[in-house]
């Protein structure tokens, strides 16, 4: 990390801040590997050959987006039992969207590594409208809402259950 | 530390051998505090009767855990030359009528809420604390697996596991039939599952080790340590007080170096559970937390240390040392 994460940023990832590769967790006793895009699927490449070495039991999906690693994740974790682990490669906006599915599906962080090639996209939920808005922000820039135009800061708080980020407006305590 | 409540011992039967059931209530019979499944009281014992000081023993509870008119425990007799200290004796004197000093319930063992089902490991007199976690899945209907391990004819509560979990429940009186199925359980338990255990030591560490094996993250993994388990002596360390520096050897305690060298501290239990021995603590290279007194919280405030069992961790240097203010 290139700077230590500000106290208030505690349930934002350091993956979702800065790209990183987490080795494969030997200790699992099978394994989902999703990859989404390109990108992932060239990240997630080094997992499958260490899974490979290993003779480990091994689900691969290669994904075209979040919401197909979704449904695949899904599925895969309906029959998982305790000692499945769950890897991720793809952008963080990606990252976090299949931790959602896995965290509603009882995982827990220790059971999920990622590999995250960008972090420069990320999902904004707004919490005027409720819209989610996907966009090229940082953490704390503003950007306009697609649901219903109010200027909206990048809180740095992420949704577990969603994977994305708060979302308000910006002068919300201003003058109307 | 909190305020003790008076109580009367309700109802006490042998349970099986070696055990005896106590039930403990309000002497005007008023609803007492309720607990978490998986609480534990304290209770006091005095001296006297070959007891050099007083002595404070930690008992899982059995029974009702909402608005309880008595508090149900069973004690374990461990004689002498099994390093027992003579409370479990003393609770087997007490008879219907006798009186106890008992610390309210605290929770160092609960069930955790989202899982989605409960494995629990027992073994012996460990089955306490896991009566009472079945007690409330069978409440709620939460999915829950018991694999417990008794000696032949002997062991309490088992007739209350079957009657709360029926199925659910696998009773086992040899170890090696026991390890057989709890490799086969643990490889079979669906993603969301925590699994709990309460046993002697060396099952407990068997259990961990197997559910290692088996892929379980530690976090998935609970266990409930009995004060009468010996700890492991530990690591030497140096403790700062009031400007001097004293030594803590391996297999001595911070509260006895403090003992030794003229400081009064309050004590009881000497075993981490009555929360009689808190220090504050000033700073610390590092602290190993080894007791049942303590919230998570307080442990990661870093700012106070139970004397009896806890100890000074090494920092970044090497060095294990802490500064207590008395
Ligand atoms: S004397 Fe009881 S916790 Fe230390």
């Amino acid at each position: 990390m290139s700077a230590p994460a500000p106290p208030h940023y505690t349930s934002v990832p350091a993956w979702a801040r800065e790209p990183v590769v987490e080795p494969v967790d030997h200790a699992g006793t099978s394994h989902s590997v999703l990859s989404v895009g390109p990108d992932g699927a060239a990240a997630a490449a080094h997992w499958l050959d260490a899974l490979g070495c290993a003779g480990a039991r091994v689900r691969h999906h290669d994904c075209a987006d979040a919401a197909q690693a979704v449904d695949a994740l899904e599925t895969d974790l309906a029959d998982a039992l305790v000692g499945h682990r769950v890897l991720v490669a793809g952008s963080a906006q990606a990252c976090l969207a299949v931790r959602a599915a896995a965290v509603r599906a009882g995982l827990s962080d220790a059971e999920l590594r990622v590999a995250v090639t960008t972090v420069d996209e990320r999902s904004v939920w707004c919490v005027h409208c409720h819209a989610t808005n996907s966009a090229a922000a940082e953490l704390e820039d503003v950007l306009a809402c697609a649901g219903c135009g109010r200027t909206l800061l990048v809180y740095p708080h992420v949704s577990r259950r969603t994977g994305a980020h708060l979302g308000f407006m910006v002068d919300a305590e201003g003058p109307a | 530390m909190s305020a003790s409540l008076s109580l009367v011992v309700l109802d006490a039967v042998d349970a099986a051998p070696g055990v005896r059931s106590l039930s403990l209530a309000d002497p005007s019979g008023a609803t007492l505090p309720s607990y978490t499944p998986g609480s534990h009281v304290v209770v006091e014992i005095p001296a006297g009767e070959g007891r050099e000081r007083p002595l404070a023993n930690a008992y899982s509870l059995t029974g009702e855990s909402l608005h309880p008119d008595r508090y149900s425990i069973s004690v374990l007799h461990v004689p002498h030359s099994d390093g027992g200290h003579g409370g479990s004796a003393w609770m087997h004197t007490l008879g219907v009528g006798s009186q106890v000093q008992v610390l309210p319930p605290r929770s160092a063992f609960a069930p955790v809420r989202p899982a989605s089902r409960h494995l629990l490991l027992g073994a012996g007199i460990g089955v306490t604390p896991l009566v009472s976690h079945l007690r409330s899945h069978a409440r709620w209907g939460a999915p829950v697996e018991v694999l417990h391990l008794a000696r032949p004819g002997q062991g309490a509560h088992l007739d209350d596991l079957v009657e709360l979990g029926g199925d659910a429940v696998t009773l086992v009186h040899d170890r090696a039939t026991w390890l057989t199925i709890l490799r086969g359980r643990l490889r079979a338990q669906p993603m969301g599952t925590h699994l709990y255990t309460c046993g002697p030591a060396g099952f407990m560490d068997t259990v961990v080790a197997e559910a290692t094996v088996a892929g379980w993250p530690a976090g998935r993994v609970h266990l409930e340590h009995f004060g009468i388990d010996a700890l492991a002596p530990g690591e030497p360390f140096t403790v700062g007080v009031d400007g001097d520096v004293l030594d803590v050897p391996s297999g001595v305690s911070l509260l006895e170096a403090l003992e030794e060298a003229g400081r009064e501290i309050p004590s009881l239990c000497r075993q981490g559970v009555c929360g009689e021995c808190r220090l504050k603590v000033g700073s610390a290279t590092g602290l190993l937390h080894r007791d049942l007194y303590l919230t998570d919280d307080d442990k990661a405030a870093g700012d106070c240390v139970m004397a009896c069992v806890s100890r000074a961790q090494p920092g970044a240097d090497g060095r294990s040392h802490l500064e207590v203010l008395l």
